[in-house]
């Protein structure tokens, strides 16, 4: 029991060192938060004119909903990838080695460093959330915090997954390429911007766009405020969906304890 | 004694390249020991892999029994390091990065307070409490990296150069820190190339070199295993020095250092043997300008024991 306390303490403590971290990346968050004012407010108008959604069921206000949760995924995913060049400056000037040598299970550093992640992201794209619930007009408590509870969980999942890649590529320049390349394909290779019965007809992307989680939490934010809308364009039904959010928030997060514990050491940054 | 620290066969390769290449070594509770060698030759490599930041390539090491590859959780929560590079980020501020690290060692939040205030005041940091890292001389951030250590008091402190880029006052402030936390308790093992902080520090020091232990011991035992106990300084006057000539002379005596115009011979009977060597340069056409005997000092003790200088000149 000691111990359990004593763990929760020290993951309470690597979240709070996340939250105080993420301050350094203000600038990085000011243009996404930027990025997603345009978006919202120039692009997503247009799109929604011009998408000819009648042919799906919907009428062109729907679009607008639909593209307003795809973006919010789309930033929240990219916010908490970005923990990832985090991560890598922290190696640079051996902070990770410093962490290691604290009297810290490796576990709870592993999971702590997730949660954190996570939390700070999704604390960060919250203001982006509110936007979103305002022009959606969509103010259902139950949905709000149900939505959150998810943004959570896909985050921690993500931010174990950045930990897990970063921390085992051990380079500065691999994890830039590789973070830039997985960003953009996997905003891409989703249902943020196009509804999967769309590009159904398009098979391999079909495929890409169904594994991937980002496409997972889009559609689960948008069933969680308009069901009836939505349920026809969805990848899969809500709980599957939400199992898929757990599942990845779960395994990323063993994933990062793996490499964490088993991989990790000092040095070797390239 | 008991020992707190057993090195065991320890191997760490990076690659082909061998850091530590068999290493043994004990550490005594209670005592300061240090780790003496010139950069690269594997100090830093070895106090990462007490301090389970490395794993061992093959060997193991056990502190108060507990082994860095199986028991790494009871190994950190019995050692602290202080990093030979301070480990901050720029806009980390002092006072909020030791709270936050007397949090995760374990103090509640006031004893905490207490605790950071109390280390800060002892090493002059206080007054550098909310300034950003990247706005803190070299010595300074240096202090904070200690101060973590002397707020953990751990039951062994790692120290890797803890006066390296430090100024002679804050030198002094440093070491009596670390012999007071000895006091308290900890065993101490510090890692230097500083000749001076050895003997007036460590109370045993193993001489490392290339990876492997060369020595270990007293600084009196090291200076007394030298076979060549006395060192015999001579310069040479002069402008064009054949320094050929003058080594041709000098090895027959015993084995030499130079450094410019001035010559190390190493050598039993100093007294002796310097009239011999003035005589034997003298009959060459060779004029001494300076001349002296003296006790070896770590440095010679180190050469002798690697043939290389502990420091580049």
């Amino acid at each position: 029991m000691n111990s359990l306390a004593t763990a929760l303490r020290q993951i309470f403590l690597l979240v709070q060192w996340d939250l105080t971290k993420i301050l350094r990346r203000v600038i990085f968050v000011v243009m996404r938060a930027t990025w997603f004012a345009v978006q919202v407010s120039v692009f997503g108008l247009a799109l929604a004119y011009m998408v000819s959604a009648r042919s799906l069921g919907l009428d062109t206000q729907a679009y607008y909903k639909f593209y307003l949760f795809g973006i919010y995924t789309s930033i929240l995913f990219s916010i908490t990838a970005s923990r990832a060049y985090d991560i890598a400056e922290e190696f640079e000037e051996g902070i990770i080695e410093y962490h290691l040598s604290l009297p810290m299970n490796r576990k709870v550093l592993a999971i702590g460093r997730a949660v954190g992640g996570g939390i700070a992201s999704t604390l960060f794209t919250l203001p982006m959330f509110a936007t979103v619930v305002v022009l959606a007009q969509e103010f259902s408590i139950e949905a709000i915090l149900i939505s959150i509870i998810a943004s959570l969980a896909f985050s921690i999942g993500i931010a174990g997954l950045v930990i897990s890649i970063t921390l085992s590529i051990k380079s500065g320049d691999a994890t830039d390429i590789l973070m830039g390349a997985l960003d953009a394909i996997l905003v891409r290779l989703s249902t943020v911007f196009y509804p999967a019965v769309v590009i159904k007809s398009i098979a391999p992307y079909y495929y890409s766009v169904i594994a991937n989680p980002v496409s997972h939490l889009a559609d689960l934010l948008r069933l969680f405020y308009s069901f009836e809308e939505f349920k026809a364009l969805a990848i899969a039904s809500p709980l599957a969906l939400a199992s898929y959010i757990v599942g990845l928030s779960i395994g990323f997060s063993f994933l990062a304890v793996y490499v964490v514990e088993k991989k990790l050491e000092g040095g070797g940054w390239r | 004694m008991r020992k707190a620290v057993e090195i065991i066969n320890l191997v760490k390769k990076f690659g082909n390249f061998v850091a530590v290449d068999n290493l043994s070594l004990d550490i005594y509770e209670g005592e300061i020991f240090g780790l003496l060698g010139p950069n690269g030759s594997g100090k830093t490599t070895t106090l990462l892999t007490i301090a389970t930041v490395y794993k061992p390539t093959s060997g193991d090491v056990r502190v108060f029994g507990y082994s860095v590859v199986r028991d790494g959780d009871m190994v950190r929560k019995l050692v602290g390091m202080a990093f030979q590079e301070p480990k901050a980020l720029g806009i980390d501020k002092p006072y909020d990065l030791l709270m936050w690290h007397a949090r995760m060692v374990g103090y509640s939040a006031g004893d905490a307070k207490k605790v950071v205030r109390e280390v800060m005041d002892s090493l002059g940091l206080w007054e550098h409490r909310d300034k950003y890292f990247y706005q803190l001389s070299g010595g300074t951030r240096k202090k904070v990296e200690i101060a973590k250590v002397l707020i953990q008091r751990p039951r062994v402190a790692i120290f890797d150069e803890p006066t390296a880029q430090v100024d002679v006052i804050s030198k002094h402030v440093l070491w009596d820190a670390i012999k007071e936390l000895r006091k308290e308790g900890s065993t101490i093992i510090i890692s230097t190339n500083d000749m001076f902080e050895a003997e007036r520090v460590c109370e045993r020091i193993a001489i490392i070199y290339r990876g492997r232990l060369r020595a270990v011991g007293t600084v009196q035992e090291l200076k007394d295993s030298m076979p060549y106990g006395d060192v015999i300084e001579l310069s040479v006057a002069g402008k064009d020095i054949d320094v050929s000539k003058v080594l041709e002379i000098l090895n027959s005596f015993g084995r030499v250092s130079v450094n410019g115009s001035t010559f190390m011979v190493y050598v039993n009977r100093g007294e002796e043997k310097a009239i011999e060597i003035v005589d034997a340069l003298r009959r060459r056409g060779i004029t001494i300008s300076r001349i002296m005997v003296k006790e070896p000092t770590l440095d010679d003790v180190f050469f002798y024991i690697t043939g290389a200088k502990l420091k580049e000149e």
